[in-house]
């Protein structure tokens, strides 16, 4: 993977990061925006600018691309360069989660227990 | 009386929230935005009073101009009004959001919006700035050129842009500084 990639979406912003995740499956921006609206419950709005912009963005960075055009609405996807950000990203909030979680990264339960009575 | 109003006002690059607002404060008085023409002349059709946002973008012609562009604002309830000189016009009723609602949701998205005026808007000034009218003063001050009414111009000209890069600048600045 190319450092520019690298730098610019690892780590991505949250709005990045639910577009990508979105397009797993082939969306126009406006679904992106109501499939997060649910995801987040109603928590993240993402507003037309930028949705708009990243979506421009991504698809100039090959992280996504073009497939077809309904009724004024471009419909993206993608690509396999963006499944690798996507990929390294997922693994790194994965981290996050169980460091806050005090889980350990050999996932014991037990240890991470143990570690959050300890710091209370 | 008359049914549109026509209104002259400047704005400079930097000023593009007050102008926001200014519209906004249009509408409530009963006056909608339809027509937008350069350098900074606004046109106005009467209207019910109501509590609209207003919110510009800045595109190049480009990207700004396709319509699957307008269509996402429009699938999220932005009307389309105008464009002027790459900055795009958009409103939307207050009534008709969850809570407060902008066309940019995260500062990413803000600071790219003020990197791109900056890009297309300013870097001609600085160019004339300095490409143009510095060389023009300093070769009329060091006995080059005669002093005539070209000269007084190019110092009118001088200090406005010098005023209109510092102001410029400095709102800039604050802008990209309360984004961090």
């Amino acid at each position: 993977m190319e450092e520019h990639i690298k730098k610019v979406y690892v780590p991505m912003t949250e709005t990045g990061f639910y577009i990508l995740y979105c397009l797993q499956e082939p969306m126009h921006g406006y679904n992106i925006v109501q499939r997060v609206l649910e995801l987040t419950d109603g928590e993240i709005r993402i507003s037309p600018g930028t949705m708009y912009g990243s979506l421009s963005k991504m698809e100039r960075d090959g992280i996504i691309a073009f497939v077809r055009e309904e009724e004024k609405r471009k419909i993206y996807r993608i690509t396999e360069l963006g499944r690798q950000v996507l990929e390294l990203e997922i693994r790194r909030i994965r981290r996050l989660y169980r460091t806050v979680e005090g889980i350990g990264l050999q996932e014991e339960p037990a240890a991470g227990i143990e570690l959050r009575c300890a710091q209370p | 009386m008359s049914n549109t109003l026509t209104k002259i006002r400047m704005f400079t690059i930097a000023d593009f929230k007050e102008e926001e607002q200014w519209l906004r404060e249009m509408h409530r008085m009963g006056w909608k935005l339809f027509s937008m023409s350069p350098p900074c002349i606004f046109q106005f059709e009467r209207c019910e009073p109501e509590d609209v946002v207003y919110q510009l973008d800045f595109r190049n012609r480009r990207d700004g101009d396709g319509s699957s562009y307008r269509q996402i604002f429009r699938d999220c309830g932005w009307e389309y009004v105008d464009s002027c000189l790459s900055f795009h016009y958009f409103r939307k009723p207050v009534t008709e959001m969850e809570g407060e609602e902008e066309i940019f949701s995260d500062n990413t998205s803000r600071a790219e919006l003020l990197g791109r005026i900056w890009k297309c808007r300013m870097m001609p000034i600085f160019v004339i700035f300095f490409g143009c009218l510095l060389p023009q003063i300093h070769s009329s001050i060091s006995g080059e050129v005669p002093l005539d009414a070209f000269f007084v111009l190019f110092c009118v000209l001088f200090f406005l842009y010098f005023r209109l890069i510092i102001h410029v600048g400095v709102k800039f600045y604050r802008m990209r500084r309360s984004l961090e």
